[in-house]
Order: C-alpha cells, then structure tokens, then sequence
C-alpha cells in the first residue's frame, strides 16, 4: 500500500479528531509536492511515497546503552523515541512541556501532514534573562521499522537569554524510516542561539526538515546543519526578522556519497530595517551524490539597511555528481546590502601535488583539502565536540585515517 | 645519490628536458642556472615526481631506486623534497598542522608511530628559531596571505622539519630581500651534513655568495651545456648566457 492509501485509510479512522481529520483533508487534496513543483523540481518524493510505511505503530523502548552510543556525550539530554518524549531532564532555567496550543494553519500540505500525524507536541522553553551555560543535546530515535514519523516541536528563548543546542536524529535499526520533522524557533528580544543540526542517521534514512524561525529585535540565532548520512534529506530553514537588529546566521555542511540526496532550501524574510543575515552552505559530492542548493532572500519594502550575504560553494568530486544551485534574491528595498555567491568547482591539481611532495598520499591530500573547503562553514560552529564530529564524519566519508586538530 | 641519465619529459605538447645528464653525491651542493623558460623548474617538478610532466625516455634513479616508479609522496617518503617556486596557498589548514600531517605520513611510511606532540612542538620551536620566525606564524593558514619571502621561509622551514637527504631549491632566491635571504641560506647551511644534499635552482648568482655550490650547471633548451665550480657562476653574472648559447648551437 502507498503512503498515501495509507494515510487515506487512516483519515477514516475513528479515533482521529475532527480538527486533525479536516487537516488530513486539505493534506489529501493537495497530496504530497511532486517535481512539477517549483521548490521540489530536483527532489523527487515519487519513489519514497510509492512505498508502505507504519503511521500508527507503536515503538520499542530504547535502553540507557543506545542512549550513550548515539550521544555526543553532553550532560543535559532530552530524548525522543519515535517522537515521543522519554528523557525530560531537569535543567535550570528549561522547561519541557506538551502543548496544546499549537493548532493546524500550516501552509504546505508537508506540515500539515505533520500536524494531523503527530502523537504529540513538545515546547522546550528557556526562561527570561537567563544563560544556559551547557549545550542541550536533543536526540531523537526511531525504533520502528519502516515508520512514517513525525516529530513536532517548539523551542522559545526567552528575553536576553542565551542557549545551545545540538540536535540528532537516530534510527535504533537499520531499516527504511521516513522522518517528517517540524520544529518552530522563537527568539524573544535580545536571545542568541545556537542550534546544531546533525543529519548523519542510517543509509535507507529519508528526512524532511522544516524550521521556522521566528526573531525579535535584537536578537540573533545561527543554525548549523550537517548533512552526512541518509538516503534522501530535504532541509527547508525559514527565518522571520520581525524586528529591527536581528541577526540569522546559516551555516550548511553536506558531504554525499553513493546515491544520497541532499536538499537544501533557505529563505529569510528581512521584514524589518537594520537587520542582517549570512549564509555559508558547503557541499561535496561523491559517486552519484545529489545535490540541491536554494537560497532565498526576500528584503520587504521598508526593510532599509539590510545586510544579506550568502555563498554556496560546491565540490564535485565525482563524474557523475550532481548539484543544482540556486540563489534567489527579491529585494524590495533600496538602501541594501546584499551580496552572494556560488561556485562549483573540484580540487586544485597543484595544490594535491604539493602535499604530496611533502609526502602525504593523494587521498589524504583530497581529503585535506576537502576538509579545508569546508572549514570556513564548520569553523562557525561554537561547540568543539560539534565541530570535531564534523571533522572525523567528513574524514570517514573520504575514508582516510586523519588527525586534522592541534 | 641522484642520478639522472639522458632524461627526456615534457608536457603533452611541448618537449622541454632533452636529454638531462647529472650525478648528485651526498655531501654536495650543485647549482643548476640558466635563461628563463630552459627547463629548470621542469626537472625539479620531473624529480619531484610531478604527473603534469611526462617522461619519454631516460633514466631517473635515486640510492639506486627507479624514481620512476615512485609516486610523489614515496619519493618525499624515500628523502626528496622539492622547495617550490611558487608555494600554494591552502586556506582551512594551518601550518602547523600541515608539518605534524606531512611528518606523521612520512613516519606511517616508515612503520613508526605519530611523533608525540610535545616532541614536534620542540622541534618545530627549533627550527623556527634557526630561521627566525615570529611564533604566531604556525597558527596562520598554510600560505595564505603570506608575502613572497614569508612563503619562502615557510617552504625551508618545512624542509627544517621534515630532514629530507636531497633538497631542490627551485628559485628559493626569488622574492626574497637580502636580509631574508641571509637567514634563509644560513638555515640551508645549518641543515648541511655529510649525509645529505642540495640542489639549488637560481637565475642569479647573488644566493650562491651565501650558499657555496661545489658544482654550477648551466641548463639551456632541456640539456645541460656547460658544468663547472662555483667560478662558473661568478662568470655567468658577467658575461650573460649568451656565449654559452652560441657555443651550444654550434
């Protein structure tokens, strides 16, 4: 049975309410985007959706064991099984609670998916005026074969408060998933966060991955997303500055191989003056990696005073890589700033033949130099753990034995 | 040690060495001179093992191996190391970790085991020092931003570390004042034993005032036509190239 029979047998059901079932509705008769799609054109759901998938089951517990293996090791974790909250742990200044609040509305038939499937919704909240001195390590696993998953969260920073998170998404086995991710970030007046997405789950892994990001004045937020494993991964980072002196910072590392498929699509909505946003997104493409690559940056009329800057550079270390990028820019004001650029290219011949006549082999040359393309995106992450897993993935995925720190 | 015979390479379309005769021993400094564009940097890049250039005949041995065979990284492996002309700039990697990497690659070709960190720093502390170097120096990017003679002083300074038994200067002279010159070639001296040996490559004779070659070769149109002592050179400067070009065509 297709995904979609799927969800058509479910909407009958009897234990669906009224609200989520009129939402399931709106999903059905839109279905799922196609590459008919403008914003979907180079990422096909056809074959994913084609397949059958458990939207109701019930997970397994996992154990203390899995935890620790599939941790970066961070004192304070929240933990997610299969969406649903496990681990809530007590952390001054945080409070993790469900919501109710937070109905339908959705604007694309993907999260309103998200909303009529979701078991359930979670709000982690950092209080006023506070700092959270310690990352938060958000894990989120997946126990149940070929499950269709949603995950629905929200994240609130409060009034000049300060937070880092880091967050990872893990299958227990290493069977098909299908993850549809939706988190909303608010930034109060005067926040900062750090949010650290790591996309390194299992190969027959398929994910998307929706965030809206919603900013005060004075506040700034830095999403870092690393993509390294998976099968099929579409990321769509949204930012609304709604209020003068906000700063979104996006930094984006993919490294493919196989046939993996990486999607990345950004938008940020400069609606207030004097506000500014920079993007770095890095990828490198291996075998018959894919890569897709959408940056937008809309600036409304009376946003005068912007200052966007976007790049997207791209490796090809393959014949048959693939990436399509794409930066698009509406700017409606006339006092701005805004500057981007993409390159596409491979590695510096003369450069590999300099290492190697210092006497390093021309895989650790590639993978040196690989690794110093992407550095300018990883060295802006915060959290050394963090950057070092970026580091030892990206050399693992080269398959070289590399010690890159000192 | 080197011994080159009749070696002929080239690029795809243009043959440059036509027919290269030299012979380095342990212990020897030979300097290799002539005009722009007679194939010095090619025979640096042919020993160094560079794939840009190929050889069509002759013969390329080193301690008795076919350096042929080699790739460049097991001639750096086996004691070859090639100053470059124009060093690359390599952003995202620091010099430091560059010299631990290229060091500890060189031991995993030997068998041993990464060379301890405090170790490296105090040899690296050495050497620096031998060569005058500011200390925040090894932080900075591998080339980047550096200025000509920074690049340079980079570029023995990795020769400093990493102990090579044959150095090929390949116009280690160029871009470099006279005081950076004068540091740079007391660091080469430092350097010299017995056991090891130098090639340096030079339009110009004032690098050999400070570094003293036992052998000067003049290299015109891919072959060597004229070898002496370092006379040769003092000659070279005044009278030009040009009678050695005319007794060569004849």
């Amino acid at each position: 049975m297709s995904l979609i029979e799927k969800i058509k047998s479910y909407s009958k059901g009897a234990s669906v309410s009224s609200d989520k079932k009129a939402e399931l509705n709106s999903f059905l008769k839109e279905g799922f985007p196609t590459i008919k799609d403008e914003e979907w054109k180079y990422s096909s759901l056809k074959k994913i959706i084609s397949e059958n998938y458990s939207i109701n089951a019930i997970g397994r517990n996992i154990t203390e064991a899995e935890i620790s293996n599939h941790s970066l090791g961070f004192n304070d974790k929240i933990v997610f099984v299969d969406g649903v909250l496990i681990l809530n742990p007590t952390i001054k200044n945080v409070t993790i609670s469900n919501y109710s609040e937070f109905k339908s509305r959705e604007k694309d038939s993907i999260s309103k998916l998200n909303y009529s499937l979701a078991k359930s919704g979670y709000t982690i909240a950092i209080s006023d005026n506070s700092i959270v001195e310690d990352p938060i390590e958000i894990l989120f696993f997946n126990t149940i074969e070929r499950g269709f998953t949603q995950y629905r969260n929200i994240v609130k920073i409060g009034k000049n408060s300060e937070a880092k998170f880091i967050e990872k998404i893990q299958n227990i086995n290493c069977d098909v998933s299908f993850v549809n991710h939706f988190t909303k970030i608010y930034c109060a007046k005067n926040s900062k966060i750090e949010y650290n997405k790591i996309q390194n789950n299992t190969s027959k892994s398929r994910l998307i991955d929706s965030m809206d990001v919603f900013q005060k004045q004075d506040s700034v937020c830095s999403i870092n997303t690393l993509v390294f494993g998976g099968e099929f991964i579409r990321n769509n980072l949204n930012f609304e500055q709604n209020g003068t002196n906000a700063e979104s910072n996006m930094n984006g590392v993919s490294v493919l191989n196989n046939s993996q498929l990486a999607d990345n699509h950004t938008f940020v909505d400069h609606r207030s003056a004097n506000c500014r946003s920079n993007e770095m997104y890095k990828g490198v493409y291996l075998d018959n990696a894919k890569g897709v690559f959408n940056g937008k940056i809309m600036v409304r009329k009376d946003s005068q005073k912007i200052d966007a800057f976007q790049a997207n550079n791209n490796l090809l270390l393959s014949e048959n890589a693939i990436i399509n990028s794409k930066p698009q820019l509406e700017i409606y004001a006339d006092d701005v700033k805004c500057s981007h650029g993409c390159t596409i290219g491979q590695l510096d011949e003369n450069a590999i033949f300099y290492m190697r006549s210092r006497g390093v082999g021309s895989k650790e040359a590639n993978a040196i130099l690989t690794y110093a393309f992407a550095s300018e995106a990883i060295n802006n992450i915060t959290i050394d753990a963090v950057a070092l897993l970026a580091k030892n993935l990206l050399a693992k995925k080269l398959n070289v034995d590399l010690d890159v720190s000192l | 040690m080197l011994k080159i015979k009749d070696l002929k390479a080239g690029t795809e379309n243009a043959k440059i060495l036509e027919g290269v005769n030299l012979e380095v021993n342990a212990g020897e400094i030979h300097a290799i001179m002539g005009p722009n564009g007679s194939g010095k940097s090619t025979l640096s890049a042919v020993i160094a093992g560079n794939e840009y250039f190929e050889v069509e005949s002759g013969t390329l041995e080193f301690d008795d191996i076919n350096l042929l065979d080699l790739d460049p990284e097991e001639r750096a492996h086996k004691g070859i190391f090639l100053s470059f002309q124009y060093p690359v700039e390599i952003p995202g990697i620091s010099v430091s970790n560059f010299i631990k990497t290229s060091i500890n690659e060189g031991r995993k070709a030997r068998g041993l085991d990464p060379i301890p960190a405090t170790e490296l720093l105090k040899m690296m502390q050495g050497k620096m020092d031998l060569l005058r170097m500011k200390k925040g120096y090894l932080s900075r990017n591998m080339n980047e931003g550096f200025s000509g003679g920074e690049k340079k002083r980079n570029e023995i300074f990795q020769m400093a570390m990493l102990e090579p038994k044959l150095s090929i200067l390949d116009e280690t002279d160029s871009g470099l004042d006279i005081d950076a010159l004068r540091v740079v070639a007391n660091g080469v001296n430092k350097l010299r034993t017995k056991d090891n040996a130098t090639i340096v490559i030079t339009h110009y004779q004032r690098l050999l005032d400070y570094i003293v070659p036992d052998f000067v070769h003049v290299l015109y149109d891919g072959r060597i036509i004229r070898s002496g002592g370092k006379e040769l050179a003092k000659e070279l400067e005044k009278k030009g190239y040009d009678w050695l070009k005319k007794a060569a065509c004849k």
